[in-house]
């Protein structure tokens, strides 16, 4: 105001120029734009597109754009792939509980127990140096430790706890499950220990000057402040694992097929609209498990 | 014996730093005792210590006749009310008040009419009505202070420690929960350990006042005797009441500080010497009139004066630079009409003046 009455008083001829409320709306849009044009480029488009691929005709050398639900009836009339989406949920489900179980009690230790907020940053980066590594490495570094004449079958045999070497610790589905929990454990670890951090530690001490121990402080208190992060972390690890072929092609000798697996397959063959049903079965999964994970907690409330 | 809290000497330390330097004080059954310090004086390790949440390095606190040092914090039946409040955030009111029925190890109450019923109570006596399925950040600081406060009492404690309860709060509320936090403690025969940074509420507050100052107490007596006879200069500057000299007692009749003043007979008392004078006892004359018998006196230059509508608090300076306070009461004198950079002098009576010697 006071500058268009100075403006006024001294032009009083010219016409003053207010500025338009709508400068800040066309800022706003400007600043979205970048982001909206990357959705829709590589992610929109290309669900799209690999949804309408799913439709196409398929023969073993070609791949034609006549729609056609035959490769959706392949899918699901096909044990193998079926029970391909069942691994992969199965072992979805076991990575997310076994990353939760080890995930936890670090994060605890991390976020709540050690006050030094140094010292909890310094052990976050320690959690995260195998990352400095290369992802095959990380997996394929699983079977002289795994295998039958790994490092922990040594060991057990060493110290007499066992006769003959388990061999059911590598190419099964448990090699698997161990090589996910580890690689994925810390995308699990960060966000929980993130939320610790953030609880107030008089909150803490207040529930133990009203007469509460540790089990109920962890149970009433502790856990449900942590849970948003426990919910990003679950879905950072589902997301992921729902999505892998790496580990399970490295650790299972072929004998674990993942959604991922299929695909992979798909591709190399040259089966393109086969992979495209795969894919949007997975994208669907993905999806699902997503909004599910969202319902539980409200994050924007909470973050 | 005793059914209070008595602490004996209390050492608390930090590497090389003394937080808590023998502290000794009691707080009987059934009274308010204020906690006055400067902030970094130890209050609040103080309270921690006394809530379990620090282990004291040496000496002992007794509650209720046994023994409480060693015993967890969740076990000591001392109540606590934090600064920062501490509420469970993802909590209703309601939940946050019964948190401690329905959790504590020692005797956890499992009936839910019974939590219902104390908890309603509770609400009533605190002023909630109304307000217990809100969440905790949808009420305002000063109803969150009640719950609070509500969360604690509902355990009957026969102790609260309060870390500086009012500090959160604006001014107004600031004065109205004086008098409901007395009202409640009145009500419901708890002891409160009141921890405050300031003077008025200390003193307004309390039926006993602990003055800690670098972690040592300065004086554990009545408001009255603290502010007209603090025990020693630190507690005398932190009133921020007391206009202080420097100098020192020059024969036992006169103190040689800024100027000369008159010392009666048995009025210094033992501490690093100084001159204190409060600020409303002064009275401020015009340059060319000498103190009368029993009065002393020092000129001063005249540099400003504030307004806080019941009061005027007039600056002046000294030859040697340091300010004095003179705060006259309005009920008591119409403000006068002063002349900036004038030389006035400043007389009281020789007596209402405080000697350290």
């Amino acid at each position: 105001m006071s500058v268009v009455t100075s403006v006024n008083s001294t032009a009083a001829t010219k016409p003053v120029r207010v500025p338009r409320r709508r400068t800040g709306n066309a800022t706003a849009y400007l600043l979205v734009a970048p982001g909206v044009i990357w959705m829709l480029l590589c992610l929109i488009l290309p669900i799209a597109m690999m949804v309408y691929v799913s439709f196409w005709t398929q023969t073993t050398f070609k791949i034609e754009p006549i729609l056609t639900t035959k490769s959706w009836q392949l899918f699901f009339s096909s044990p193998t792939y079926i029970g391909a989406l069942w691994t992969t949920i199965r072992i979805w489900l076991i990575v997310l509980a076994s990353t939760f179980v080890v995930g936890y009690p670090t994060a605890l230790f991390v976020g709540l127990f050690v006050r030094n907020k140094t010292l909890s940053t310094v052990l976050l980066v320690l959690c995260v140096i195998p990352f400095w590594t290369s992802f095959l490495i990380r997996v394929l570094a699983w079977r002289p430790m795994l295998g039958e004449q790994g490092a922990i079958n040594i060991i057990l045999q060493f110290a007499g706890i066992i006769r003959q070497p388990i061999e059911a610790l590598l190419f099964t589905e448990l090699s698997v499950v161990i090589g996910m929990t580890q690689i994925y454990c810390v995308f699990m670890v960060g966000p929980i220990a993130f939320m610790l951090g953030r609880i107030d530690p008089n909150v803490i001490e207040a529930a133990r000057d009203l007469g509460a121990g540790f089990g109920k402080i962890f149970r009433s208190i502790i856990l449900p402040l942590s849970m948003p992060g426990v919910v990003v972390g679950a879905i950072f690890v589902s997301v992921m694992v729902l999505g892998e072929f790496a580990t399970s092609a490295a650790l299972s000798g072929r004998k674990v097929n993942l959604l991922g697996n299929i695909i992979v397959t798909q591709v190399g063959s040259l089966k393109w609209a086969f992979a495209a049903v795969a894919g949007v079965v997975l994208t669907f999964v993905m999806a699902m498990v997503v909004s599910l994970f969202l319902r539980i907690v409200n994050l924007r409330q909470e973050l | 014996m005793t059914e209070g809290l008595r602490l004996e000497g209390v050492v608390r330390r930090y590497g090389s730093h003394l937080a808590l330097d023998d502290v000794t004080i009691e707080v009987p059954a059934n009274a308010y005792v204020s906690l006055l310090g400067p902030s970094g004086s130890g209050k609040t390790v103080l309270l921690r210590v006394i809530a379990g949440f620090e282990p004291p390095d040496e000496g002992q606190i007794w509650f209720g006749g046994r023994r409480i040092d060693g015993v967890p914090a969740h076990m000591r039946g001392i109540g606590f009310v934090f600064q920062n409040f501490a509420l469970f955030p993802h909590l209703t009111v309601h939940d946050n008040i019964a948190f401690g029925l329905r959790n504590r190890v020692a005797a956890p109450v499992t009936d839910r009419r019974v939590v219902a019923a104390k908890v309603a109570e509770m609400v009533g006596l605190v002023g909630l009505t109304g307000l217990e399925q809100r969440g905790v950040h949808q009420i305002s600081g000063g109803q969150r202070q009640r719950v609070a406060l509500a969360r604690t009492l509902v355990t009957e404690p026969r102790l609260v420690l309060l870390d500086e309860p009012l500090g959160a709060l604006d001014a107004n509320l600031r004065l109205r929960m004086r008098a409901e936090l007395r009202r409640i403690r009145e009500q419901l025969g708890v002891s409160f350990l009141h921890v405050t940074g300031s003077e008025s509420e200390a003193l307004a507050m309390g039926d006993r006042v602990v003055v800690l100052n670098r972690g040592r107490v300065g004086q554990f007596t009545d408001p009255d005797s603290v502010y007209n006879q603090p025990a020693s200069v630190s507690v005398a500057r932190f009133l921020n009441c007391y206009n202080i000299f420097e100098g020192d007692l020059v024969d036992g009749r006169t103190f040689v500080g800024p100027s000369t003043f008159p010392v009666a007979p048995g009025q210094p008392r033992p501490g690093t010497p100084a001159y204190c004078i409060r600020h409303d006892l002064i009275a401020i004359r015009a340059a060319d009139m000498r103190p009368a018998g029993g009065e002393a006196g020092i000129p001063a230059v005249f540099i400003a004066s504030e307004y806080s509508g019941n009061a005027v608090t007039y600056f002046f300076q000294l030859d040697n630079g340091q300010t004095v306070d003179v705060e006259a009461h309005l009920s008591h004198r119409a403000p006068e009409d002063l002349q900036t950079a004038q030389r006035y002098n400043l007389t009281w009576r020789a007596d209402d003046a405080l000697v350290f010697a």
